[in-house]
């Protein structure tokens, strides 16, 4: 699943231009706060993360080269961004305990691996070509934990319609995802430690 | 293992795949489970890059000139040593009295996904004394019994410098003693009165400073 932005929209991101940068935020926007997410666990520090993500991804982008795909580069700032934040909330955290949200364990655990955020952001983006239906019902499959009938419930929709939804939602996952299972047409792996180093 | 099989162990078929063979599917579910995959960035988030990249490309001029050739470096200093002239004409202005109009920045805030119906409007007027902070809010619930909102301007490097507190809504006045031009984030946070002078890192309201004159 290769997404290659296109090389005049990202030359005008580096130039600041308005239009750019909303057309990359409306392409990456989502996978760059999935990883965010993956690594804070707090919605709110997730969007801080992003937005540092994407001005140091302008800040950097002078340096971007266009042959190479912009995704795994941003991921990779997005990670690091997100890291940032991780180790000054760490700092503050023997302080505020009695704040700490229980359900923030990102912030009590080691940040995942790049190959971690990177697997991350290629399932994010797969869940991004599935028509609204589909994504809903695989959210209450595998977030929620709902049966075949319980989603039927939940969507007042027939049994046979949720699964036959299921199969091509989960077919079109296991295509769009193939490379993660080592499949002969792997993308190529992110450059790991290149984009925080621009 | 066949496609179909891989199909059905990911749609939750735990037999369809030998548990030997199912590893490398098993971290895909994971995070198909995984909160992380569904949460939703606050809508706002967008118009918020969007004003970040922009307020930074203009304080600091498009990146990607400044390495391709010498021409907008040059103009680039040119420009800087204008501004730093007109600083020091504005400094000499404020400082002597002689009506030359004070060096204003502007932010408009937006409530964060712990307050989404917060919003808020700022004015930064520099003084003899630091920067003046007009602020209106609207929005925020009354703290108070040892909690309170406390502003703080933000620099690039996350670097925090707190610049008041109050308990409600309304207008309110707060003093910085940075200048926006290096510390350009407003955010506003909950706080404890409880020893601890850091940050709640629980934000309400954010927002990028622009010089309006």
């Amino acid at each position: 699943m290769r997404v290659v932005a296109d090389p005049v929209v990202v030359s005008r991101f580096a130039a600041g231009d308005e239009d750019a940068v909303r057309a990359l935020y409306r392409e990456y926007g989502r996978l760059v706060f999935a990883v965010a997410y993956k690594v804070l666990g707090d919605r709110g520090l997730a969007e801080e993360a992003t937005q540092q993500a994407f001005l140091q991804a302008w800040r950097a982008s002078a340096s971007f080269e266009p042959s190479k795909e912009f995704g795994p580069w941003l991921a990779t700032i997005a990670r690091r961004a997100a890291i940032d934040i991780h180790r000054r909330e760490a700092r503050h955290a023997h302080s505020a305990l009695d704040d700490a949200d229980p359900a923030a364990s990102g912030l009590i655990s080691l940040p995942p691996s790049m190959d971690q955020v990177y697997d991350a952001w290629q399932v994010r983006q797969a869940l991004n070509e599935l028509s609204p239906d589909e994504a809903d019902l695989v959210k209450l499959q595998h977030m929620e934990g709902l049966t075949h009938s319980q989603i039927a419930d939940r969507l007042n929709i027939p049994v046979g319609t949720v699964k036959s939804r299921s199969f091509r939602a989960h077919r079109r996952l296991a295509g769009l995802l193939g490379h993660l299972r080592g499949d002969d047409h792997a993308l190529p792996q992110p450059p790991i430690g290149t984009g925080g180093q621009r | 293992m066949t496609d179909a099989d891989r199909i059905a162990y990911l749609a939750g078929d735990q037999a369809a795949v030998d548990p030997a063979d199912a590893a490398e599917l098993d971290d895909v579910r994971a995070l198909l489970a995984d909160p992380a995959m569904w949460e939703q960035p606050d809508p706002h988030l967008e118009d918020t890059v969007v004003v970040t990249i922009a307020g930074a490309a203009r304080s600091a001029g498009p990146v990607a000139g400044r390495k391709r050739t010498r021409r907008p470096i040059l103009l680039w200093a040119a420009g800087a040593a204008a501004a730093a002239v007109i600083a020091i004409a504005v400094a000499i202005g404020i400082g002597s009295g002689n009506g030359t109009p004070a060096t204003t920045f502007s932010v408009a805030l937006g409530g964060t996904s712990l307050a989404p119906a917060a919003s808020g409007q700022a004015t930064l007027t520099q003084t003899n004394a630091g920067w003046k902070i007009t602020l209106h809010v609207s929005g925020l619930p009354r703290l108070d019994n040892g909690r309170f909102y406390e502003a703080w301007l933000k620099n690039p490097a996350d670097v925090l410098v707190p610049v008041g507190t109050f308990n409600q809504s309304g207008d309110i006045t707060l003093w910085a003693g940075v200048p926006p031009t290096e510390f350009p984030t407003l955010t506003v946070t909950r706080q404890r009165a409880n020893g601890n002078q850091a940050s709640s890192g629980q934000r309400v309201l954010v927002g990028l400073a622009h010089r309006t004159s």
